[in-house]
């Protein structure tokens, strides 16, 4: 019995494949048209959302798919980020996709390392650890100031940066333009690329197996899994999506800074998850974009936005816990069922 | 400097406020203009807001620099709007947002102000963290700013190297820890075991290389003999006193700040760590004045990030001062502090800059030419006299310290008016075009090679 009820607040499958690659496909299209509706403001806002979302759709598979509460994936998110200010200051690069490549293989690394770590325990324990390695990771940051720029950061210029191979540069007046659409539209084919690839990968026998962890991990061992094992490739993959995340924000933003690795900012990607729903594939991503908005204009209304942030937490805790997703779905059921 | 002995090198440092008060009148001074002084503007100015951002810390313990900054902002605002705004036309309307939320949120912040509020101006910042972030977004976004505050030389030694619309107005940060140097090795000449208390960020870096590297030249033998480091925003500072303490220091560099330099005093206290040690600070009266309590030791060198106290230059001796201060009062019922003279200086220079070059081109100038104005520009203010030197858009003036004393006629503990000194700014500082690091040295800071090659050895 447990274990069916478990199972039903796990992500589901949801409406066919075919109902969600045309509801895809029409998000896809509008989002593909939105910078020549919105202001540049409202593209540079997007384009944060859909960064940070590829770092939640890693959180979530962790969490929604695996049952692993992560407390530490700044680390991931900041390994990614650093290594792109690295390469690109002491190494001079300047292609985007080598920072990806970079970032990539960053990410994947310090993952696999804090993974194989983390992935013996579970529950309050393994986010104790994620949280704990992830400080390890902050502290460097913080205190090897003369290597990481301590609170300084490292600059990242988008001006020096090249897109597709060096097709599309930043340099000459009215760049910060320029760059605001190329970069959007750079961080939204990451982005569907990402989501595809999470998409394939949590509907695969080896997503099923993460999802037969979550409800049972004694059954699953049983079955023939090998759930250690299982875990750490898992962790390593959400790793690497968060990593992601962390190399496309960094032109964003400009520089890196050891905030990234801070457990506040942890929290951030936790709370992203929840305020979309950790029990749908598309929760994530749109708790990551509203987030985004809610972060962004609270601190701009009111300087009581710790408050409102924390309101708004506690009222998704309570009346929301399947997340802003979740609850339309349930609401879309209850809909149809009375049509 | 050769010729010069250690003992008139620090003479000379300390010329005190007559010095200041010789400086010839200039046209335009921070203050609200007398009645028949109204100047004439040339060619038509649109009556449109000019709308201005301001990131400060409206939360957390740097609030206690953050609001004085913020009214002395809208001090500022409220008088120029009395006018009719700029030019009599422009009213100033001002949108703010925490600096408390982060680095990274202010950076978004900057961009949402400019890009969708469509501001004309940005100012205030008071975390050296945030405007080396900051300052490279404004040059991207081509927005005039002016920031109050964030003085680390980090800003336009590396950051925005040759900044063409970033200014900053109040002191740059390695005078900080040279002042506070000068002012102890007077105090204390044969104070020669060191220690050294700051917040573990570039702010507090810089605040004890800078005094050591000054320290060092002006007593000769002193050596650092203890440090602590406890993180920005840290509320017990037990551990780091006991620590500070055991090392038996002759004297304490303290750069620790804002909430945290009234919870690093009161604990303190109770250890009668000043008892055991000379201290001077880098930031002790560098909140609103009466942050600091009567039970706040005397004869503690008090830093005020070597800008401005409101009680110097005293009563009557400066007459913008004066009137800013009353004026503050009458406001805000409290006393202004280095950060409300910042910001008010601020937006007066830019109503001066603006001016001048309404009278050159007529009509709202374009941004170019009021930074063209803004560049050498000088200017009375509350604290004295501000030069805004053109290589780095850097703020000067001359530097300020005092002890601390307990005066009837204050709820709080004041500077004893016979041990402030002001140090020409000039003295203390890399002149311009000085190698930036990176370039012929390494050092942290132009200042620091300056200092290594100039002073006395």
């Amino acid at each position: 019995m447990a274990n069916a009820a478990l199972a039903t607040t796990g992500p589901r499958t949801g409406p066919s494949t075919g109902r969600l690659a045309t509801v895809a496909i029409i998000i896809l299209l509008v989002l593909v048209a939105l910078p020549r509706i919105v202001d540049p403001y409202q593209t540079v806002l997007v384009t944060y959302g859909l960064a940070m979302a590829i770092a939640a759709l890693g959180f979530n598979l962790l969490l929604g798919y695996t049952g692993l509460l992560s407390f530490g994936h700044s680390a991931y998110f900041g390994a990614g980020a650093y290594t792109v200010a690295f390469i690109t200051r002491d190494l001079a690069v300047q292609s985007m996709e080598l920072c990806i490549l970079g970032g990539l293989i960053g990410a994947c690394v310090v993952a696999a390392l804090f993974g194989f770590v983390c992935v013996r325990h579970t529950r309050i324990f393994f986010g104790i650890l994620t949280l704990a390695l992830s400080q390890v990771l902050w502290s460097l940051a913080f205190k090897f100031f003369w290597v990481t720029g301590g609170t300084d950061g490292i600059r990242v210029a988008y001006a020096k940066l090249t897109l597709l191979g060096g097709m599309i540069n930043f340099a000459g007046p009215g760049s910060y333009q320029r760059f605001v659409f190329a970069y959007y539209y750079y961080v939204l084919a990451v982005f569907a690329i990402a989501a595809v690839v999470m998409w394939v990968i949590v509907h695969s026998p080896f997503g099923k197996a993460l999802q037969a962890i979550r409800d049972n991990e004694v059954r699953a061992g049983f079955v023939g899994i090998p759930v250690r094992r299982y875990r750490w490739i898992a962790f390593i993959i959400s790793g690497t999506f968060t990593g992601i995340a962390g190399v496309l924000w960094v032109p964003l933003n400009g520089l890196t800074t050891p905030d990234i690795l801070y457990w506040p900012f942890s929290g951030e990607l936790v709370f992203m998850t929840v305020l979309g729903g950790f029990r749908n594939f598309t929760g994530p991503i749109v708790g990551a974009v509203l987030f985004n908005y809610l972060k962004t204009y609270a601190v701009a209304s009111s300087e009581y936005w710790q408050l409102l942030l924390g309101v708004v937490l506690v009222a998704l805790v309570l009346v929301l816990p399947s997340g802003v997703v979740g609850t339309f779905a349930r609401l879309g059921r209850r809909f149809a069922r009375r049509q | 400097m050769s010729e010069v002995t250690r003992r008139n090198f620090l003479n000379n440092l300390a010329v005190g406020a007559a010095a200041a008060a010789t400086v010839a009148p200039v046209t335009y001074f921070a203050g609200p203009r007398p009645a028949h002084a109204a100047i004439k503007v040339k060619g038509v100015v649109p009556d449109k807001p000019f709308k201005t951002g301001h990131i400060t810390f409206l939360t957390g313990p740097a609030n206690l620099l953050g609001e004085p900054g913020r009214k002395g902002h809208l001090l500022a605002a409220e008088e120029i709007n009395a006018e009719g705004g700029f030019l009599g036309k422009r009213k100033i309307e001002t949108i703010m947002a925490d600096e408390a939320a982060g680095t990274d949120a202010n950076v978004k912040e900057l961009r949402r102000m400019k890009l969708s509020e469509k501001i004309d101006l940005f100012t205030g910042v008071i975390s050296s963290g945030n405007t080396p972030a900051l300052g490279p977004v404004a040059e991207e976004l081509g927005l005039l700013t002016m920031f109050n505050d964030g003085c680390t030389d980090f800003l336009f030694d590396k950051a925005v190297p040759n900044p063409k619309y970033v200014f900053r107005v109040t002191n740059i940060q390695s005078a900080d820890g040279v002042t506070s140097a000068v002012g102890a090795a007077k105090a204390w000449p044969n104070a020669k075991r060191v220690a050294s208390i700051q917040p573990d960020y570039s702010y507090g870096r810089n605040v004890h290389e800078h005094f050591m590297l000054a320290y060092q030249k002006l007593v000769p033998g002193a050596t650092s003999v203890s440090e602590a480091w406890p993180k920005l925003g840290t509320t017990d500072f037990t551990p780091h006193i006991t620590k500070l303490i055991s090392d038996t220091p002759d004297v304490l560099i303290c750069g620790v700040w804002g909430g945290d330099y009234v919870a690093f005093y009161k604990q303190a206290l109770r250890y009668g760590l000043f008892d055991k040690m000379k201290v001077a600070t880098t930031l002790a009266f560098g909140g609103q004045p009466h942050a600091i309590g009567k039970d706040h030791p005397e004869g503690v060198l008090a830093g005020v990030h070597a800008n401005y106290f409101f009680l110097h230059p005293a009563k009557g001796r400066w007459p913008t001062n004066d009137g800013f201060v009353e004026r503050y009062y009458k406001r805000w019922s409290e006393y202004p502090s280095f950060e409300s003279d910042g910001a008010y200086a601020s937006l007066y220079l830019l109503k001066a800059a603006i001016e001048k070059a309404n009278l050159l081109v007529g009509g709202w100038p374009e941004d170019e030419v009021i930074i063209a104005m803004l560049e050498g520009m000088g200017m009375d203010t509350p604290a004295g006299y501000l030069y805004i030197r053109p290589d780095n858009h850097q703020g000067y003036k001359d530097a300020v310290i005092g002890m601390t004393k307990n005066n009837p006629a204050y709820p709080f503990p004041v500077w004893d008016p016979n041990s402030i000194i002001t140090i020409p700014i000039r003295d203390i500082t890399a002149p311009p075009n000085w190698p930036k690091p990176g370039t012929t040295h390494n050092e942290s800071t132009a200042a620091a090679n300056w200092l290594k090659t100039t002073w006395l050895t």
